[in-house]
């Protein structure tokens, strides 16, 4: 998934940045699975389940680009993901960002938010604050385009 | 990987959020979340806590929408061919 080069110069909206690029992603999906037969079995079916899924947080974190931490740490994810399916290793420092008591202020609400936002363990609570503004509005959009797009293919 | 970038605002001791953060999570997560904005509208004693709670409470169940829409947007693409999707998604687009 491309990243795009200037996110702030580029007019369209988040949305249309982020169906076009799901779309990619969806099309690429299905011809890649055009030997195999349909409909599906299950673990298939799962596994195709879980990809779209993935394209779809990729495409947003792309649609965004790198200006957030939250959408570079999406992006970051995934590539390591990809990597370590390259060339498997065990992995370090998984658990690094869970287990780091003194970037909590005191909140248990303030330390789960920490784990649902990406990235958001390694913030301070301000930046924290503001990604998860902005992820919710990309989550929303996110949430709508694919909506749209099972309304119209059901129509 | 970044342990010891933001340790500045961590030393300050504090136990509780200083209001200053209380006013930034009360604007801009009070608009956002809907349980939030419907039932209390301008109020100013929103407790942080809850605030923070609702935020969590929303972005999972938006964690689980994705989850839903990708389950069945799967199955979709099991059930059509490749090009009525295709058809179907441009035409998402441009509506």
């Amino acid at each position: 998934m491309k990243i795009a080069k200037n996110p702030h110069t580029n007019p369209t909206s988040i949305k249309t940045r982020f169906a076009l690029r799901f779309l990619r992603a969806i099309n690429k999906l299905s011809n890649d699975n055009g030997t195999s037969p349909r409909p599906l079995n299950s673990a298939d079916r799962r596994k195709r389940c879980r990809a779209i899924r993935a394209a779809s947080y990729a495409s947003m974190a792309s649609a965004v680009g790198p200006n957030k931490a939250w959408s570079r740490a999406v992006l970051r994810k995934i590539r390591n993901r990809t990597k370590e399916m390259i060339k498997p290793r065990t992995r370090r420092g998984a658990a690094r960002g869970s287990m780091n008591p003194r970037k909590e202020l005191g909140l248990g609400q303030e330390k789960e938010l920490r784990e649902l936002v990406p990235g958001g363990e390694a913030m301070d609570f301000r930046r924290l604050l503001n990604e998860t503004g902005h992820y919710i509005q990309c989550l929303r959009a996110q949430v709508q385009v694919m909506r749209k797009i099972l309304h119209y293919s059901s129509t | 990987m970044s342990s010891r970038r933001s340790s500045r605002s961590r030393q300050s001791g504090a136990a509780r959020i200083s209001d200053d953060q209380i006013a930034d999570l009360v604007s801009k997560l009070q608009q956002l979340i809907p349980e939030i904005r419907n039932s209390r509208r301008r109020s100013d004693k929103v407790s942080a806590s809850k605030v923070l709670q609702e935020t969590c409470n929303y972005i999972r169940s938006l964690h689980r929408e994705v989850d839903d829409l990708s389950d069945r947007l799967s199955e979709l693409l099991d059930s059509t061919d490749s090009d009525s999707a295709q058809a179907a998604i441009i035409r998402s687009l441009l509506m």
